[in-house]
């Protein structure tokens, strides 16, 4: 189960937030414990490099895309490999939305559609899409590219 | 809905460029009025929703008539033709998750939609329809899923896929008659069809073993193309080894080809979930471990962290079974100790801690030293945990490591933290003999200067239990004192508590001791003063009493040997009356599992915070029903309940399970049932308990179940006598009775007449582990030698043919029916030999510890040596009766040498 994506800024403002299977009494503590691991570790961390982590039997893998923080939580199936993946995803097709590694203001422009990228990669806890090329097309209801 | 974690600072300088700059939730609500115009503008109604789905991430709640307007005004974007505008509907939709009784507003356009010649409306709708729909709605749509399912589009099918995942969890007989369409959908050619199909399968047929495993063996054998897909096989391919390596005799592991030959994957992942579900065999042999284990170390050096990061992790595990195995690793395992992740490096540090050989440890120990500055607690203290665990392997090495621990606790840290190291030092000084001067006197000098109250009051305890027994008791004088000087109340109490210890102890000691005490008269907090009083008074500070004598010592320092939640929980329930209250009759059972131990566990997410209060003990609450129960009253004191033991199979009409409640002379079964069929309401329910393979036992009451309404459990109780305070064993079958009448599912109302029926129960049996109450010993050795040999009796037993040594320590724990001490119920893979040390409690409140040795031989056959110490001759002969008369192993067991 894929239990939470979030999107910070640098100073741990959330950006965008999802979350499955945790109650709402219980993301303030994953906000917060996110954020402080972020902020821990990826100063002056390389663009899209990698930060792994694991709290019980949660696997955290968090990265920095210009200056956006993402950070990705699974349990299960969903361990440090394939929350890779994921956050492979989320990434690639961020990057794409925004043409670059996005700044803040980049990235608040291109609201719209890293939401609905993020909904096409991720739903409801599960890793749906992964492919940017194909997400890019389904974002705009288009059919992908090999149907 | 979530609170942003800071609020948005106006004053930010980046701010003012924010293309949400003073957005308003009011003003966005009469933007999105737009949605209503005759003419839609698709780009302005885009702009609304992202502004509106940007609240909703920033926490921002609407009211439930805001969530309503909002949720009717979208769904007049229906109209519109714009596709982009279309997809930004269905994920608002998503968003705002409207309530049953408006998803009809909506259901007609998305069914609409999902059949739309459009394939990306019908795989949208697939979504936002399963997002918001009900069990009735999904009755009519099913048909549409089901060839969606099969869809040549594969977001088509992932969609409706992924839908049934979610579904199998509210509707799973309606998913469950999908099999054949999600069949097929495994042999999709798109990657990620196959992989959600896979998963659907499997969750589908998770409970049916046999259909796991052919689901697996054909699968192995084809080709599964998506990675994801294959590390899902790779995970059910080792269940299907854990499940069959327990029937099956010939020693050899199926499937273990499969996974040999997905090591050599072009797709990382895939080898390390392979390599990974080899280190987890049962028994796994160190010829199955080498290629694994080679994978894994080249990963190790990867430039990839989460693949350093999956390998570090998995050699981790296998260090704790398997150290020999991991040691070839070292060398990349000490080049990960500064790497720049820090889970990383914590991950290789415990791993070397673990392999490491005695000559290496001063080296490590150096690397270490630097490491700790630069970590965070939570990390600090597993590095802490695996120093304590080394020490206690290489106890000639305790200078250096406590000289480390020592170090380390100076430094800044946390509360956990440094808790953790108090521990760690106590159970060193607890186990190594040798360390334990010098690891007093690092507690002494920590409660120097100590900023938790907590930490500060349990080496103050400790102290006193230990420092009266070293050469020079004198030398910590000096440091408890201290604490009444300068120490806040709590503390002060307690250091009182430890002098006193040391007076009552170190005669030579107590006149000044008593000097001590006797300035504490004067302290300003009330229980400093009324401890000093009570300890100069029974030690006899005027000269009363000469040689203290045991029950004042008894009384002062001894345990409580209850649990302490049993004695809050007896403290808040007693009403103050002329009956003082009484320790004797708080219940001593350490807490058992909850009521509900066999139904379907909930999948609740992990806590990240600290657990929240627990529900009442289930025992407190039978206690309470028992009691409520006049027939019942006559039986004295509750002395155990058991866990719930189900008389029926999961799923059938009737769920029934038994709480076996055991008094002195007296059992009660509580019989739990559940009537499961909605058009049914069972009366005048009973259970025709047939006893006669319990000769001991006589039926004495029974009482019906007046009604037992659909999904609402009810009980009905039996009650028996026996002989007092004797341990009868006996088997039981059970017959349910009861009228049933029809409801009408329309009124909810049931029939006047009903018929006579009954159901088969299947039998239940009580057993010698029933009268054995599971409480634990803080230091088994302590109790041992303080319960004496006088009672000991020592045998040995051959267990026959155990499938592990793991499985014979377990029967044998659970035929005693004792608290494992210490962590010694867990046996390490692969051990030839293992002591596990129980401790109980006994019917007529009769303490009985255990210690049991067991062998294992290559041809598996077990032998075991149990020794059993008690307060009663009688007892001690009756646990090894229990053992040499058990059912379960008395066709193996036989007794080679009797020299009680």
């Amino acid at each position: 189960m894929l239990l939470a994506v979030l999107f910070a800024n640098t100073d741990g403002n959330i950006l965008i937030e999802r979350f499955h299977g945790v109650p709402a009494e219980e993301r303030l503590h994953w906000r917060s414990f996110l954020v402080k691991l972020g902020a821990e570790n990826l100063k002056g961390a390389k663009n899209e490099e990698l930060f792994v982590a694991s709290h019980k039997s949660v696997y955290i893998v968090y990265t920095m895309l210009g200056d956006i923080c993402i950070y990705v939580v699974g349990k299960d199936d969903y361990d440090e490999l394939a929350l890779a993946e994921v956050i492979f995803a989320i990434t690639s097709s961020t990057k794409d939305a925004c043409g670059k590694p996005p700044t803040e203001r980049l990235f608040l422009d291109k609201y719209g559609r890293i939401c609905l990228s993020l909904d096409e990669i991720v739903w409801q806890g599960m890793l749906e899409n992964t492919e940017k090329e194909r997400i890019k097309r389904l974002i705009r209801m288009k059919p992908p590219a090999d149907v | 809905m979530a609170q942003p974690l800071v609020k948005k600072d106006d004053d930010q300088e980046d701010e003012e460029y924010s293309p949400f700059l003073g957005i308003e939730k009011g003003a966005v609500l009469q933007e999105a009025r737009v949605f209503n115009d005759p003419q839609l503008d698709a780009r302005r109604c885009s702009q609304v929703i992202t502004k509106l789905l940007y609240l909703l991430n920033q926490g921002e709640t609407f009211t439930k008539v805001e969530a309503t307007e909002v949720f009717f005004a979208v769904t007049k974007l229906f109209q519109s033709k714009d596709t982009g505008l279309r997809r930004m509907v269905y994920l608002m939709i998503k968003e705002i998750s409207p309530s049953a009784d408006e998803v009809i507003i909506v259901t007609s356009s998305l069914m609409k939609d999902m059949n739309s010649k459009t394939d990306m409306y019908r795989a949208n709708a697939i979504r936002v329809l399963c997002r918001i729909t009900d069990g009735t709605l999904l009755t009519q749509i099913e048909r549409y899923l089901k060839q969606a399912i099969v869809d040549k589009n594969p977001v088509v099918a992932s969609a409706a896929l992924v839908s049934g995942i979610h579904l199998l969890q509210t509707n799973p007989e309606i998913v469950k008659r999908w099999t054949n369409e999600v069949q097929e959908a495994i042999q999709s050619r798109a990657a990620l069809v196959q992989f959600h199909a896979l998963a659907l399968l499997h969750q589908i047929r998770q409970s049916d073993r046999l259909a796991v495993s052919k689901l697996v063996t054909s699968l192995t054998k084809g080709s599964v193309r998506s990675p994801l897909a294959q590390c899902l096989l790779i995970r059910y391919t080792s269940q299907v080894i854990r499940d069959s390596s327990m029937n099956s005799q010939t020693g050899e592991r199926p499937l273990s080809d499969y996974l040999e030959a997905c090591l050599r994957h072009k797709a990382d992942m895939v080898i390390v979930e392979a390599a990974r579900a080899i280190t987890e065999f049962s028994g796994v042999t160190s010829r199955e471990l080498t290629p694994a284990i080679t994978v894994l170390q080249l990963f190790l050096s990867s430039s990839k962290p989460v693949l350093r990061f999956a390998a570090v992790r998995t050699l981790n595990k296998v260090a704790m079974t398997h150290p020999l195995a991991v040691t070839n690793c070292n060398i990349d395992m000490e080049s990960l100790i500064s790497d720049q992740n820090r889970s990383i490096a914590t991950l290789a540090i415990t791993t070397l801690l673990k392999t490491g050989n005695e000559s290496s440890v001063d080296r490590l120990m150096k690397q270490i030293s630097n490491f700790m500055s630069d970590i965070a607690d939570e990390f600090k203290i597993v590095v802490v945990d695996a120093i304590r665990s080394l020490c206690l392997k290489f106890p000639l090495k305790h200078r250096s490591l406590m000289n480390f621990l020592s170090n380390i606790l100076r430094e800044e840290g946390g509360f956990e933290y440094k808790k953790a190291i108090i521990d760690s030092i106590v159970i060193l000084i607890r186990d190594i003999p040798e360390a334990k001067e010098t690891g007093l006197f690092q507690l002494c000098e920590f409660i120097e200067d100590c900023e938790f109250t907590y930490l500060s009051t349990q080496v103050l305890h400790f102290l006193g239990n230990e420092g009266p027994k070293t050469s020079d008791p004198s030398k910590y004088i000096r440091y408890i004192y201290n604490r009444v000087i300068l120490e806040n109340a709590t503390v002060r109490a307690a250091a009182v508590s430890t002098l006193a210890k040391f007076g009552s102890i170190v005669e030579s000691l107590k006149p000044r001791i008593f000097v001590l005490l006797r300035r504490c008269l004067f302290d300003s907090d009330d229980e400093v003063r009324d401890r000093a009083t009570l300890y100069l008074n029974t030690l006899g500070w005027d000269g009363s009493v000469g040689e203290i004598d045991k029950g004042v010592k008894e009384f002062l320092f001894g345990a409580l040997d209850v649990p302490l939640v049993n004695l809050e929980a007896s403290l808040r329930s007693y009403e103050p009356s002329e009956e003082p209250f009484d320790l004797s009759a708080v219940p001593k059972e350490v807490k058992s599992q909850p009521l509900t131990e066999k139904k379907a566990p909930s999948k609740k997410p992990p806590s990240f915070g600290v657990s929240a209060n627990g529900p009442t003990s289930p025992i407190d609450a039978y206690e309470k029903l028992l009691s409520s129960i006049p027939e019942f009253s006559s039986f004295g004191q509750l002395f155990k309940s058991s866990a719930p033991v189900e008389l029926t199979e999961a799923e059938t009409e009737y769920a029934v399970n038994v709480v076996k409640h055991i008094f002195s002379g007296h059992i009660v079964f509580q019989y739990n049932c559940t009537n499961t069929i909605p058009e049914q309401l069972l009366e005048n329910v009973v259970v025709i308990v047939d006893a006669s393979d319990a000769e001991e036992f006589a039926e004495v009451t029974s009482k019906p179940l007046k009604t037992l309404p659909y999904d609402s459990p009810g009980q009905t109780f039996v009650a028996f006598k026996k002989p007092d305070g004797l341990p009868s064993t006996g088997r039981f079958s059970n017959l349910l009775k009861f009228i049933v009448k029809e409801v009408d599912p329309a009124t909810g109302e049931a029939e006047e007449e009903g018929v006579e029926d009954e159901y088969q129960l299947e039998d239940l049996e009580v057993v010698a582990a029933d009268y054995m109450l599971r409480v634990s010993v803080l230091n088994f050795k302590n109790a041992w030698e303080s319960m004496g040999p006088d009672y000991e009796r020592i045998d040995e037993y051959g267990l026959g043919v155990r499938e592990s040594l793991a499985e014979a320590v377990t029967a044998v724990i659970n035929i005693l029916g004792m608290q494992p001490c210490e962590g010694t119920d867990v046996v390490p893979n692969n051990a030839r030999s293992h002591t596990c040390l129980l401790s109980g409690v006994f019917i007529g409140n009769v303490k009985v510890l255990v210690r049991l040795s067991f062998g294992i031989d290559g041809p598996k056959q077990v032998a075991m040596k149990l020794a059993v110490r008690s307060e009663d001759e009688a007892i001690s002969d009756a646990i090894h009766e229990i053992v040499a008369n058990d059912e379960a192993i008395s066709d193996a067991i036989h007794e080679i040498v009797a020299n009680g």
